[in-house]
């Protein structure tokens, strides 16, 4: 393993990597927030907007108390019940009964005549 | 040339005769990877490729021999292999079936948990700080902050792009290749995940805080589905273009998912064509751990750094969600446990989050909340990835 003197100098911060440190950290900060502001007043938006299009339409606007809220657990069960159907997971049998016939060779290795109990028998 | 001189010669060509110490840990230490990861599962995905790889790299050979074998001899099979990881080839290609394989409804209904995401980019910086104060030129300082994101992707693609050859700083000192430890060491938290951050976790929040039940999440229109990726693609590509092979990769394979008429190109860039470089990109990392290039001071330095930065990150999320609780109304308060999942590894630490609160109580699912901050640190640390590259060229 090659020997490397380690220092532990804290001069060695210079402004520029300050700048980078306070600067990158504020930048990916408020990149994120404005993501967080646009993304929350989008919501509210589109909202709006599907109650202006219902109104022009002359079908009954849906305000807040109209709005169907559901848990978490009902929509994970919906889901869940969507999947399955969509997955053809559900029991679906073919109503068609088979024989199927299994043909064996001769040996006698699997011959009762030669069997174990045979022998035993006689014993 | 009698026949004493070609078995010689021959002899010289084996690996018994080229064999030094520094080879041989290296291969043992690659052998109880392998072992780990198989007898445990530990992470089988990402450290079967990668252990194999430190076996192969590791197997000493002539280096004066007229053939090239080895992953640093230009024109050798592995270092072809290696350019993808020279050039941040395979972090975008990740990057690209990542996105495709991603939901961001949980961000997108609940666009808050993305500060989480922001707060844990804390850990970098101040490891880039602690590194130059280690003596680390400011390229090679960058490149190891970067491991506190916990994506090896990432800490590969920045480390490819500033510290992978022998050459100067703007400083005029020397940079050297770091592509081996960083990519080892950030794969290795990623694997320790589950075992790093519960006892932080464990210690920034209090039993009641671990309780806190957050709101449902609401369904998220199809529009929004694919708006998001849109607007996240250009406003991130306009702040820090630098990132722009990451999170265009990223948002381009998850416009693929949800515009819902490229399912083909989005199963097959989620599932075969991920396989595929996440073969490539394990092996060779672990291929690039050649003795004389990875047994170095500097690589245990590295580690440890490496680790503090996860931690703190892991820290500074868990902080951050609970000094926004102070400023939101009681029922929107956030689980302060979903704070750690605010780095970059996906899914694992939302996972862990996950299971830190059942562990309090069995009927509270913070997967689907913890989601978000995972998805946001993603996206945060390829910002941070893309702002650093771009302060220091």
């Amino acid at each position: 393993m090659k020997m490397m003197s380690i220092t532990f100098d804290f001069t060695l911060i210079d402004n520029y990597s300050i700048i980078i440190t306070v600067a990158g950290f504020c930048i990916v900060l408020a990149t994120l927030s404005l993501s967080v502001c646009f993304f929350t007043q989008l919501h509210s938006l589109l909202d709006i907007m599907a109650k202006r299009k219902l109104k022009k339409q002359g079908s009954a606007t849906h305000d807040d108390t109209q709005k169907v809220v559901m848990t978490g657990e009902e929509n994970a069960a919906i889901a869940t019940a969507l999947y399955l159907f969509f997955s053809e997971l559900h029991d679906e049998e073919k109503y068609v009964m088979t024989i199927r016939k299994v043909s064996r060779t001769y040996s006698p290795w699997n011959s009762k005549i030669y069997g174990i109990w045979n022998t035993m028998k006689h014993w | 040339m009698n026949t004493l001189q070609t078995l010689f010669s021959l002899w010289e060509d084996t690996g018994f005769h080229n064999a030094n110490w520094g080879n041989i840990g290296m291969i043992i230490v690659g052998m109880i990877l392998l072992f780990l990861s198989i007898r445990y599962s530990i992470k089988p995905l990402l450290l079967i490729p990668l252990s194999v790889g430190i076996v192969l790299g590791n197997i000493p050979f002539f280096h004066e021999a007229a053939y090239h074998i080895g992953i640093y001899q230009d024109g050798s099979v592995l270092n072809y292999l290696f350019l993808g990881v020279l050039k941040g080839i395979y972090p975008a290609l990740i990057f690209l079936g990542l996105g495709a394989m991603t939901d961001l409804s949980p961000l997108i209904s609940n666009p808050k948990l993305m500060l989480l995401g922001a707060a844990a980019q804390i850990g970098i910086f101040a490891t880039f700080l602690g590194a130059m104060v280690f003596g680390f030129p400011m390229p090679e300082s960058a490149a190891i902050a970067i491991i506190g994101a916990a994506d090896g992707n990432t800490a590969i693609f920045l480390t490819s792009q500033v510290a992978n050859t022998l050459g100067t700083s703007g400083e005029g000192m020397a940079v050297q290749s770091l592509i081996g430890p960083i990519a080892i060491a950030a794969y290795l938290y990623m694997a320790l995940v589950p075992v790093i951050q519960p006892p932080i976790m464990k210690l920034l929040t209090t039993k009641k805080e671990r309780l806190i039940r957050m709101k449902p999440s609401r369904t998220v229109s199809r529009f929004e589905k694919i708006l998001f990726p849109l607007l996240g693609l250009l406003l991130t590509a306009f702040v820090a273009p630098a990132s722009l092979p990451l999170l265009g990769m990223f948002f381009f394979g998850n416009i693929l998912k949800e515009s819902g008429l490229t399912k083909q190109l989005a199963t097959t860039a989620s599932t075969i064509m991920i396989d595929i470089v996440v073969i490539l990109i394990g092996f060779t990392v672990g291929a690039s751990t050649q003795a004389d290039v990875f047994l170095k001071w500097q690589s245990l330095l590295i580690f440890i750094l490496g680790a503090v930065a996860f931690m703190v990150a892991t820290a500074g999320g868990v902080v951050f969600a609970k000094v926004m609780n102070l400023f939101l109304k009681k029922e929107n308060r956030i689980n302060p446990l979903v704070g750690a999942a605010g780095v970059a590894a996906i899914p694992d630490s939302a996972k862990v989050a996950h299971e830190m609160g059942i562990k309090e109580d069995p009927t509270n699912h913070l997967i689907n909340h913890a989601m978000a901050p995972n998805i946001a640190g993603l996206i945060g640390s390829a910002i941070t990835a893309g702002l650093l590259l771009g302060f220091l060229f």
